[in-house]
């Protein structure tokens, strides 16, 4: 099994349900289901932006990204959605992060990047509630877009679960899913695995490979993928073995069309006769997604010598096990 | 049935004489303690079965605590360890118990005879855990928790010394998984290694794994080890 060949097949699985990412008539419906419209489209869109990143010019995969991305950004009508988002939500924080999803990719609409920035200078944009690791996302998002960031990053990320180095036993599936965007957060989406700070990174060097392996064992895809993301997203890489063994599970878990179910319930109900295409958009787009997202970044994290990513400033040597105290 | 009812048995005996310990360690004084094993509750071959499970820890209260084992107890104890050596085929773990079964004899008894009087026995080796798994690692140092003892020098305290940070993470992956018997094992041998992540925070993890689990007598036998080791030296 090669990693590469889970990202390929991820990719299949993307490519031929496209048009389920579609934006709907529901998509600025004013009771609009966002998780249902904009959301996955985000989503996809950011992983082609890593993938397109990632993989050379040359490479079948940038190719397909690259059609995904303008299959995506056609249905924002080249942007000009968001401008319609922001008239129904002015003060919804969320338009803003899909559109920074664009952004990253070079997909930008300078008509709505000011009209974001008006709007993101009052008070009461900054003041907006929301969980801290959403809030180091908004952040993340207005600097991507071209906005100026309403705060900074360090006391954010202080407030939030991984930046607070917490007991490692305390890991829930919550706690998991905030602590991956933190990471994906602070490095862009793996983009400059120096954004992570050294202590995080030596945290997560630590305890990534219980969480990971009882992620697995509960066969909870979605939240593994994410982590396996993360482990690809730091300064130094987790030991080969402990990637090598959350991959071999990863791509055990495939359906025949390349889709990773989100958890085992999905395959559970699939039976076990399932057959290429068992699963339902809404229980693997997601994981799908993810697992192409982190196998991009694993291959390019790993690729001989032209490293792309360079360690974090950081003193001591790894003595092999684990990270440097 | 007569296997099931006698594997309950043997279960319940297991309980009682973890129980035991407990007490004794908590108390300071195993005369106090249950009396599992020379009640006359269990029967013989039970108690000796229950004497194996529990392995060396049988005899922890007088190896932390440095007072003499109470001569009944010993006596099955004794008979334990001479009644079944391992065999040449045993798992490795089987094999370790029972060294450290003999071990203990040595720390706490009066000197041997009859079949132990013989030179120390051979320390086995370690070579199966070598490149073993973090999750193997921890499993089997958790089986062979009754040898997590300060100062204790074997070849497989030598293997749990270099990897802090693997057991540390069997630790967690123990408590993820619920399984408070391995964490609590794995959670012993920690309190003895130096360079474990101080993020673990094991001693509130420790503290967590008795509330979850610790209603379970070989549980809590392992965290009353832990919280017993670091003021011990050894004789």
């Amino acid at each position: 099994m090669s990693v590469r060949a889970v990202e390929e097949a991820a990719l299949d699985w993307v490519w031929a349900h496209r048009d389920d990412f579609a934006l709907g008539d529901d998509a600025l419906a004013a009771d609009g289901q966002v998780n249902r419209t904009w959301k996955p489209l985000g989503e996809l869109t950011q992983v082609c932006a890593s993938v397109s990143r990632c993989t050379p010019p040359g490479d079948p995969l940038h190719t397909r990204v690259s059609e995904l991305l303008d299959f995506a950004w056609r249905q924002t009508r080249q942007g000009e959605l968001f401008l319609l988002m922001q008239s129904l939500e002015p003060f919804a924080t969320y338009p803003l992060e899909v559109y920074a999803a664009f952004a990253s990719a070079g997909l930008r609409h300078p008509g709505y990047e000011a009209s974001a920035a008006v709007v993101a200078r009052t008070r009461g944009w900054r003041l907006t509630e929301q969980y801290p690791t959403r809030r180091l996302g908004v952040l993340e998002a207005e600097r991507r877009s071209g906005l100026q960031p309403h705060g900074a990053v360090p006391p954010a990320l202080d407030r939030t679960w991984l930046g607070g180095l917490p007991e490692p036993w305390t890991f829930e599936r919550a706690a998991g899913y905030a602590l991956t965007h933190v990471v994906f957060h602070l490095t862009d989406w793996g983009r400059d695995p120096r954004g992570v700070p050294a202590d995080l990174a030596d945290y997560l060097l630590h305890w990534l490979p219980p969480w990971l392996d009882t992620c697995l064992d509960a066969r909870m895809y979605d939240l593994s993928c994410e982590l396996l993301a993360v482990a690809a997203s730091l300064p130094r890489p987790p030991e080969p073995a402990v990637l090598a063994d959350a991959w071999q599970r990863v791509a055990a878990a495939r359906s025949g069309s390349g889709a990773i179910p989100e958890e085992g319930a999905a395959q559970d109900a699939a039976g076990p006769d399932p057959g290429p295409d068992p699963y339902a958009f809404t229980d693997c787009y997601h994981s799908t997604l993810m697992a192409a997202f982190a196998a991009a970044l694993t291959t390019a994290a790993t690729a001989p010598p032209a490293a792309v990513r360079h360690a974090a400033p950081r003193t001591g040597q790894h003595a092999g096990q684990g990270a440097p105290r | 049935m007569e296997q099931s009812s006698t594997s309950a048995l043997l279960q319940g005996t297991v309980l009682d004489l973890a129980s035991d310990v407990v007490s004794a360690l908590r108390s300071g004084d195993h005369v106090r303690a249950g009396s599992t094993l020379t009640g006359g509750g269990a029967g013989e071959g039970v108690a000796r079965a229950a004497v194996r499970v529990l392995g060396a820890d049988t005899l922890l209260p007088s190896l932390l605590l440095g007072v003499p084992p109470e001569p009944g107890q010993l006596a099955v104890f004794k008979d334990a360890v001479a009644a079944h050596p391992p065999r040449a085929d045993a798992a490795p773990t089987v094999v370790w118990s029972h060294w450290a079964m003999t071990r203990a004899l040595r720390r706490t008894g009066p000197p041997l005879d009859g079949p132990l009087a013989g030179g120390p026995g051979a320390e086995p080796d370690a070579r199966w855990l070598d490149g073993a798994s973090w999750q193997f690692l921890t499993h089997q140092l958790a089986v062979l928790a009754p040898l997590a003892l300060p100062g204790e020098e074997c070849a497989v305290t030598r293997v749990a010394r270099g990897r802090p940070v693997d057991v540390a993470r069997g630790f967690v992956r123990a408590v993820r998984r619920r399984d408070w018997q391995q964490a609590a094992g794995a959670g012993r041998w920690l309190t003895l290694l130096d360079g474990v992540p101080d993020t673990l925070g094991l001693e509130a993890g420790l503290d967590f794994v008795r509330l979850m689990g610790g209603s379970d007598p070989r549980v809590a036998l392992q965290l009353e080890a832990a919280r017993l080791m670091p003021a011990v030296v050894l004789r």
